[in-house]
């Protein structure tokens, strides 16, 4: 082969290729104008592992596109940040948010709105976990959690309501800031990886998920010679779906409210929606609105992680 | 030629040695034993990765769509490293105005370079996050978050290849009055394909490793699961995605290799000498290049990433929002990012020199023609034992460079930090390892294609192998090598901002809570500093390598 024909080869393939990726996409992705054919974008912050959620996702798919008589499709982001980007600019329609990830995508999105959550996250609690050999006796009242002062400590996610947020929230309530810990605070990215640091002893302390402990707790994978709670924190509201006005002028004015009722719907007793709620790690899904998150927000702005 | 080595090594040492003291080192416990058990746990999982038929199928569906985003992430870095490494070369620009400049290239030479600097310093993590805040959850952005930052840097290493290729051809076909792209066309740039054409296959290699850290903002991919499981701690799961990373890796590599093997430019680019007989050849069979070619559109129609949004009217609302959002700059955050830049210099020092060292002592054994039979160091007189330790040696350096390259960055940092105490120091080993995994395998290359004429020279006046090795070997492959880790040096800068896990703060944990705040004006604000600590990094470096040529 002569260098003339590789040299055409090449300008061929290359503008094959560009002829692919500006031909196909129109045919696979619909402009978002497009009305009741385009499917309603579900999106949520997964913290189960990649198999469970394989489950999870063609389940709820398939149940909401049931009850609601619109194509679903399921667009899993594991980034707390990309979640809320990606709500703000439309891309996802109903998302699985934390409090106060929530409460940011809502702010950035008028109109949107908080219909549901788990029965459990009316009542959300995080915990404070220690390494047994620090020594840290149980703390009974949040006065009491001075006795942290120079010790390490680790959050989850710098955006988490319950590995970071609202644990920050109790501290400073307490008076203490991040700064009279030892070191620099930790991120684990995950209330497993917080619970396995702090078993470890890599950090004395660890801010987590309730839920969290009480299912590894459950499954017997917590050494609970080297780690226990030391304190649990006074309730606040969690994690629940926001759905984004836009739907509405795709939809029909009355989505959000069917959204809801779908969701409230799954029942224990079917077998199929129990898995479904198992995944979710829910007995049934509750309403909610807006302002249950006042507090959530008015915290947020506290703290910095609202501006 | 040994003086600034000496100067420079010393000086090294010392600066090492200063981080470390920063990083707490010498002070008070630095290894935490209590979690020894964590990671026996996840090294035991590498015995029995968990192989049903359901994660198969997801870890199959995650590889390809890993390697998807990697070809078209490469595709898009060379477009843009034609354009930008042809406007940011000396020779291009003397050409083109070639009275004006009396040997010196115009200001808008340096212009182009440093409007190049900017992408190269910002994590693709950071560019994905950027480009999901105007084109939203699509393939697009994950493509243009490797392709761009990549590209800038590929525009660079083209601009070098060009400038450091003899001019002599190009000079005579200036002088005669041709004009100069089509003096470029016939005479430059032939004479530098294969060097671009290598290194664009090493950019190939890194993409695959990017796009896997990638998948964690919704690019999906072998990265998103990895980060499931590792979430959840599902370490049996978490060793089949790695072991299929592994493999990508693997075999990318492998054929990469084999493949500028039969192209005729095992070479990569030679970032210290100026090379006088550069080989000026034909590529030997071209046609191998077709079906590296027909990845692309293959590739670009499994993720078909909706290129319309380049030019759709929301894209240009959406960039118009996120400018306004992010304009002015919040300058009080300035005196708090001085110390925050000297605990992201603490950390990325150690991390290379680890790299550095790593990379070293593994890259010999890994390379092919020293120890192996008919190597320059081979004992002839070795039974089939020494031959078969040999080739056991070679494996398993290569197997763990391997390893160690394909295992990214943040999930050696969770598996280090089990054992240490939070800090600098468990960040700079996580980063160390993952890069000394690409040093030791860029080192083994340099190994592997030296100029063999002074060791024969050496062998023939009957040398024993130890004072060939120490006084042939070292003295020829050290400058590159040095070269080559202060090259890596501004990539484990920017790798800083992905290691957040271990508490070590820095410019990368501020810009984590920013970004996680929707603070664009404090991202603006730290991501400027970031560009300039590279810059200063990328210059030192720069002057480092200059001295040792």
């Amino acid at each position: 082969m002569n260098k003339r024909t590789f040299l055409a080869g090449l300008l061929t393939s290359i503008v094959f290729s560009l002829g692919a990726c500006s031909s196909e996409p129109s045919a696979t992705n619909p402009s978002p104008t497009s009305g009741k054919g385009t499917p309603l974008a579900v999106g949520a912050i997964p913290d189960q592992d990649p198999e469970k959620l394989q489950r999870l996702y063609s389940k709820l798919a398939k149940y909401l596109e049931a009850e609601l008589g619109v194509p679903v499709t399921y667009k899993p982001v594991t980034d707390y940040t990309a979640a809320v980007t990606a709500f703000k600019v439309g891309d996802l329609d109903l998302v699985w948010f934390g409090g106060l990830t929530g409460v940011q995508a809502r702010l950035q999105v008028p109109g949107a709105e908080a219909i549901a959550q788990r029965d459990i996250d009316a009542q959300f609690h995080s915990v404070f976990i220690a390494h047994k050999k620090t020594g840290i006796a149980p703390i009974q009242d949040i006065k009491d959690l001075t006795v942290l002062k120079g010790r390490t400590i680790t959050f989850g996610s710098e955006s988490s309501t319950s590995g970071r947020l609202m644990p920050q929230f109790f501290l400073q309530q307490a008076g203490l800031k991040l700064s009279d810990f030892k070191g620099q605070v930790g991120f684990s990215k995950s209330h497993d990886a917080t619970l396995k640091l702090v078993e470890a002893g890599t950090y004395e302390i660890g801010a987590m998920n309730e839920q969290v402990w009480l299912s590894r707790l459950k499954e017997g994978t917590i050494d609970q010679s080297k780690v226990q709670i030391i304190w649990r924190t006074p309730a606040y509201y969690d994690y629940h779906w926001v759905i984004n006005p836009a739907v509405k002028e795709r939809y029909g004015a009355d989505f959000p409210q069917k959204v809801q009722t779908a969701l409230q719907k799954l029942n224990p007793d079917v077998p199929e929606q129990k898995e479904l709620l198992e995944l979710f790690g829910a007995k049934k899904f509750i309403p909610t609105e807006n302002t249950n998150y006042a507090q959530i927000e008015k915290i947020g702005r506290e703290i910095g992680k609202i501006k | 030629m040994r003086s600034p080595l000496m100067v420079w090594g010393l000086g090294t040492l010392g600066v090492v040695i200063l981080c470390l003291g920063y990083a707490g080192v010498f002070q008070g416990e630095i290894i935490n034993p209590g979690g020894w058990g964590q990671v026996w746990q996840f090294i035991a999982a590498s015995a029995q990765p968990d192989l049903s038929p359901e994660l198969l199928r997801v870890t199959g569906k995650a590889t390809l769509v890993t390697l998807s985003y990697a070809v078209c992430g490469t595709f898009l870095n060379l477009l843009l490293a034609i354009g930008g490494g042809l406007l940011s070369s000396e020779v291009w620009w003397l050409s083109v105005f070639p009275d004006r400049s009396r040997g010196r290239p115009p200001a808008l030479w340096l212009g182009v370079r440093a409007l190049l600097a900017i992408p190269r310093a910002i994590h693709e993590l950071v560019w994905g996050l950027f480009f999901v805040n105007i084109w939203g959850l699509d393939p697009l952005g994950a493509i243009l978050a490797i392709g761009i930052p990549f590209g800038a840097i590929t525009a660079k290493v083209f601009a070098d290849i060009l400038d450091e290729t003899p001019r002599q051809a190009l000079t005579v076909l200036l002088n005669s009055g041709v004009a100069a792209p089509s003096a470029f066309a016939y005479s430059l740039i032939p004479q530098a394909f294969l060097n671009l054409l290598s290194y664009t296959f090493y950019r190939f290699e890194c993409s695959i490793r990017s796009a896997a850290v990638l998948g964690i903002i919704g690019a999906g991919g072998l990265g998103y699961e990895i980060l499931l499981s590792l979430q959840s701690l599902q370490y049996r799961q978490l060793w089949t995605l790695i072991d299929a990373l592994i493999i990508l890796n693997g075999l990318v590599d492998f054929g990469s290799a084999w493949l500028r093997q039969q192209l005729g430019c095992p070479n990569r680019m030679d970032l210290t000498v100026h090379a006088p007989n550069r080989t000026v050849g034909e590529t030997r069979s071209p046609y191998l290049l077709l079906p590296v070619l027909l990845l692309v559109p293959i590739c670009f129609w499994y993720l078909h990433p909706n290129v319309a949004h380049l030019w759709a009217p929301r894209t240009g609302k959406l960039l118009t929002q996120i400018v306004q959002a992010s304009l002015p700059p919040d300058f009080s955050l300035v005196p708090q990012l001085l110390p925050l830049s000297l605990q992201t210099l603490a950390m990325s020092v150690p991390a290379i020199a680890v790299a550095a060292l790593g990379g070293l002592i593994l890259a010999f054994p890994a390379a092919h023609n020293l120890f192996l039979p008919g190597g320059i160091l081979h004992r002839s007189r070795s039974g089939i034992g020494g031959r078969s330790g040999a080739w056991g040696l070679l494996l398993l350096a290569r197997m763990i460079l391997l390893l160690c390259r394909a295992i990214p960055a943040p999930i050696w940092a969770l598996v280090i930090l089990f054992v240490f105490f939070p800090g600098i120091l468990p960040g700079a080993l996580a980063l160390g390892l993952h890069n000394l995994g690409i040093l030791g395998r860029l080192l083994a290359e340099v190994i592997e294609n030296l100029d063999q004429r002074p060791l024969e020279a050496l062998q023939a006046q009957g040398s024993p192998p130890s004072l060939l090795f120490l006084y042939g070997v070292l003295p020829l492959t050290l400058p590159r090598f040095l070269a080559y880790a202060l090259y890596r040096w501004e990539v484990c800068m920017r790798e800083t901002v992905i290691v957040g896990v271990v508490g070590a703060g820095g410019l990368g944990q501020l810009l984590t809570e920013q970004l996680s705040s929707f603070d664009y004006r404090g991202v603006v604000t730290t991501l400027g500093c970031l560009v300039l600590l590279t810059f200063s990094v990328d210059w030192f470096s720069g002057m480092m390598r200059r001295s040792l040529r």
